[in-house]
């Protein structure tokens, strides 16, 4: 009884012991390099194609983890351990924390062969840098603007109120996110988007356009089976969606109204401990580099950074799914948000949805 | 021999204390921790929530809401597991199967499930307007009605087992010598089977009530634009804004309504034995 007692605890120890040691060697020392990247689902790095034509010609693996969002990604990389992630794509809302946060390396923008056919506003984008330095690259850009139900609605609409029109009631689709929620709301209520002052129009106008919804949205997923179901007329959603349900036949349209609407970049960074790093700056380089960007923007992508990309895709299909360059202008790109104000502007949302 | 016993829970305890103990106090800690940097211990977490109007009225609609679902839930258990108990003989394993099969799936498919069956135009509204019972459409889904039977669909098997394993239990003997004795049917049922089933009744209760309160994947998907709740913040602050101290506060007031509620159930079920 007692041998065996001693036995099974020798047993246990020793189990435990393996299970720690082959924890600890995950770090990828076998002879193919593996490329870990940190990423959205089904959003370029974990394309097929892309990934066959990148491994067969680095001789290297390419792993994609996914993110939930902005701020899974930051939490990803504070708790990994050095090396465990090599690529990362943060949007310009969390840039500044995470390159404050020492979380990301510095990028010699020379040793990137097509960083030079990138759009100028892209180059000098001042998320991506610090004193100078880049520690991002800018990747694809895209707009959370209005698509509307081509079958329902004939003219496009011209300013983001649509959104809060008595008129569309009941047939409405707000996205549940409140950075989305309140950059519109201000552009309605003629506030700088970026920077609103008067959070109290801005969640009165809200409170008001709740009843209007059919539904919040929050995935794409979401959107698409409130749209594709003829429930909506107009709805707030990203380019990139709309272009590619207008390329799956559906009746949608997209637009970035006069009055402006959001804009975003993904950028690409390279994580701080990487034991990688040459495979990363070759993996950026094709990131960014025409063919690439060609053939997804093409395809019911987002938008391409570099101009010759941008320059090769049909005018009326960059016009239909706003990647145009007065698109571009009308523009208001998310800047970093401070902690304090993603708390008091995710407060001010709560509240609205939690108000009846 | 009884330390040896002893012993052998260890792995079983240390695993527990390890795993699901120790984060707990984690969590403790940092509902306690201020925004701003070393601020050192603070209750301002609590404070927030507490000064808030809207935190208070969405806690209170997310306790009323739980309460429905688990009285709805009792309502279709109850009679369900009564009749697998005492009037089902050969079938009553399949049966029993047909309740537990839902928890083979995964929570979201059961929850779009419910999303397509509901929606206008959908497989309900064909049935209905097919029998002649509506005109035109539905109008269900994005409803708290949508979000009731989202939930009791996902909760009351737990009641259903808990109160079936009560009545099972039961001796038909009782029932025989009540009948045989001159009480009636409704006599017997209240003076003896219900006391006997309390405590499957209460545990129950329990865990339909308790997985309700902090739920937010029903609400959120068939409830619409008013599908929040208290459960819908704890998930904001952690997956959207990094308020890990915040989310981390409301969920330990969450855990404190558990604990009442959890003490409430406890007493409901011990004093339920016979007179």
């Amino acid at each position: 009884m007692k041998t065996t007692t001693r036995r099974s605890l020798a047993f246990v120890g020793v189990m435990l012991i393996f299970a720690v040691l082959s924890a600890g060697c995950t770090g990828g020392t076998g002879s193919v390099p593996t490329l870990n990247i940190v990423n959205w689902e089904s959003y370029g790095s974990d394309d097929p194609a892309f990934v066959a034509a990148f491994e067969s010609e680095y001789g290297c693996k390419i792993a994609n983890q996914y993110m939930q969002s902005e701020e899974d990604l930051l939490t990803k990389l504070r708790t990994s351990k050095p090396g465990e992630i090599d690529l990362c794509l943060p949007n310009c809302t969390i840039l500044t924390a995470a390159i404050e946060a020492g979380l990301l390396e510095e990028i010699d923008v020379g040793r990137l062969e097509n960083f030079g056919s990138l759009f100028e506003r892209f180059k000098t984008q001042k998320e991506v840098m610090m004193n100078g330095k880049y520690y991002a690259v800018p990747w694809v850009w895209g707009s959370t603007a209005i698509a509307y139900n081509t079958d329902l609605i004939s003219r496009p609409p011209d300013s983001m109120s649509v959104l809060f029109d008595e008129a569309f009631a009941g047939k409405i689709a707000f996205r549940d996110d409140y950075n989305d929620a309140i950059m519109a709301a201000a552009i309605v209520t003629g506030q700088d988007p970026n920077n609103p002052g008067d959070l109290v129009a801005i969640k009165e106008a809200l409170a008001n356009q709740k009843r209007l919804n059919r539904n919040y949205w929050e995935t794409g997923d979401e959107f698409s089976k409130l749209f594709v179901g003829g429930q909506l007329s107009v709805a707030m959603m990203w380019s990139g969606q709309a272009a590619s349900m207008k390329l799956e036949g559906e009746p949608i349209a997209f637009v970035v109204p006069a009055d402006g609407a959001i804009g975003w970049v993904d950028n690409w960074g390279i994580v701080t401990g990487t034991k990688n790093k040459d495979l990363a700056y070759a993996f950026i380089d094709w990131m960014i580099s025409r063919d690439f960007q060609y053939n997804w923007a093409a395809n019911g992508g987002p938008a391409p950074v570099n101009r010759e990309a941008a320059d090769a895709v049909d005018p009326d299909y960059a016009a239909a799914a706003a990647m145009d360059e007065a698109s571009l202008n009308r523009l208001f790109f998310m800047e970093y948000r401070s902690d304090e104000v993603k708390r008091e502007w995710n407060e001010l949302w709560t509240e609205v949805k939690a108000t009846n | 021999m009884g330390a040896k016993r002893r012993l052998l829970a260890l792995p079983g305890v240390s695993v527990i204390l390890i795993f699901a103990v120790a984060p707990l106090f984690i969590m403790l800690y940092y509902s306690f921790q201020g925004d701003s940097q070393g601020a050192g211990l603070t209750l301002e977490n609590y404070t927030r929530f507490f000064e808030k109007q809207f935190y208070l009225s969405l806690t209170w609609s997310t306790i009323k809401n739980s309460i429905f679902v688990t009285l709805v839930s009792l309502a279709v258990s109850y009679p369900l597991a009564y009749i697998m108990a005492k009037k089902l003989k050969g079938v009553r394993n399949i049966v029993l199967v047909l309740i537990i099969i839902p928890f083979f799936t995964n929570q979201l498919v059961r929850v779009y499930s419910w999303l397509i069956f509901l929606q206008d135009g959908g497989i309900l509204e064909n049935v209905l307007s097919a029998l002649g019972i509506i005109n035109g459409a539905l109008g269900l889904l994005y409803t708290r009605a949508a979000v009731v039977i989202g939930l009791v669909h996902a909760f009351f098997p737990y009641m259903v087992i808990t109160i079936y394993l009560a009545l099972e239990k039961l001796d038909n003997a009782l029932l025989e010598a009540s009948a045989s004795l001159g009480a009636s049917k409704f006599e017997t049922f209240r003076k003896i089977t219900l006391p006997l089933s309390a405590p499957g009744v209460a545990a129950g209760l329990l865990l339909v009530f308790v997985p309700c309160l902090g739920t937010f994947v029903e609400p959120r998907i068939l409830g619409g634009v008013n599908g929040m709740v208290i459960g819908t913040v704890i998930e904001d602050q952690f997956f959207r804004i990094y308020g890990w101290n915040f989310g981390a506060a409301v969920a330990f007031i969450l855990l404190a309504m558990v604990i009442v509620s959890v003490s409430a159930f406890s007493r409901l079920g011990r004093g339920g034995s016979l007179e």
